[in-house]
């Protein structure tokens, strides 16, 4: 110190920088986080299957969907209740009942003889489940009308 | 035109960025927390159609019979899967003959049936035993797509329940 005076000089790093990397960061993981989880349920481990085709998602915006998850017991999945095959069949029956609802006032043509419903039935079924138990859930489907499944599982890397 | 400008003019008022980097570490450690990557999920698309008699169950477009005259029952490739009280895989019939159910054996028998230009096979109806897990079945329907894959032709696979009697 020269002359008894006190330097008063303040270090101020510049923070825009790192302010422009943080934003970049945050936008990055406000464009890949996802919330909803788009019905995965995780209590059902679906099987590996290298040849799952991935779904679009123009797809799965356009599509008429119905989504069934079934636990490792045989049981249908919804929200935390899981149904076995009997209250699983009044279940499909209430959706069928709803989607021939939204088909009637949508003014689309469904013909109740053949009763084929445009809804795509996505089956995500766990891997330890027995094959009997999904082929009574897709009955249950076919009699009420669905035609069009799509079996998921995970795609092996 | 000449331009003079002063240091003091090039000098604006000092926002204070501290607080605004604050804020956003915070937000940026809220999104790494919450991150979770999203599952990569694949399908298998199918038409099925209600439980018919065997002969009639494949699930082949109207389309598919126009292009072909053979009758469907006989362009089914019949497979019959038949599972241990474990539920473990332990038989696979492709027509009527066994086949050894690792993966590079039965890519070989399918692509016997599907490669040869004079099979008339373009679809497959699949009886499984109710017993089988899950993953052994879909391990069987990756196989059957793939193998339809390398024939160039558009998986069409059905199935059925295997009766106790075999059918």
């Amino acid at each position: 110190m020269s002359g008894g005076m006190i330097s008063k000089t303040k270090a101020e790093p510049n923070l825009t920088p790192l302010l422009d990397i943080v934003f970049q960061l945050i936008t990055f993981f406000m464009l890949v986080i996802n919330f909803a989880s788009d019905n995965y349920d995780q209590r059902v481990n679906l099987p590996d299957a290298g040849s799952a085709r991935p779904v679009e998602d123009d797809t799965r915006i356009a599509e008429d969907r119905l989504v069934l998850n079934i636990d490792s017991e045989g049981r249908l999945l919804q929200g935390e209740h899981a149904q076995g095959i009997d209250e699983a069949i009044q279940t499909i029956r209430h959706q069928a009942d709803l989607v021939k609802l939204g088909l009637r006032a949508a003014k689309v043509k469904f013909d109740p003889e053949t009763g084929t419903l445009p809804t795509t039935i996505i089956l995500r079924a766990d891997k330890e489940t027995n094959f009997g138990s999904v082929l009574g859930i897709i009955k249950a489907c076919q009699s009420q009308g669905f035609r069009k499944f799509a079996l998921k599982a995970m795609i092996r890397s | 035109m000449v331009r003079r400008k002063k240091k003091s003019e090039m000098e604006g008022p000092e926002v204070p960025v501290a607080p605004m980097l604050d804020m956003a570490f915070q937000l940026l450690t809220f999104f790494v927390l919450t991150y979770k990557a999203a599952p990569v999920e694949g399908q298998f698309v199918m038409n099925l159609l209600p439980p018919q008699p065997a002969t009639s169950t494949a699930a082949a477009p109207s389309e598919a019979s126009a292009a072909n005259d053979l009758p469907a029952t006989l362009r089914t490739l019949p497979v019959v899967l038949q599972a241990d009280d474990a539920g473990r895989l332990a038989q696979v019939s492709i027509a009527d003959m066994e086949v050894a159910s690792d993966p590079a054996s039965l890519a070989k028998e399918l692509d016997r049936h599907l490669l040869d230009p004079d099979a008339p096979f373009d679809q497959t109806l699949i009886k499984i035993d109710p017993n089988l897990r899950y993953a052994e079945l879909m391990s069987i329907i990756d196989a059957f797509t793939e193998a339809f894959i390398r024939a160039k032709k558009e998986p069409k696979l059905s199935f059925d329940e295997l009766k106790g009697d075999g059918g």
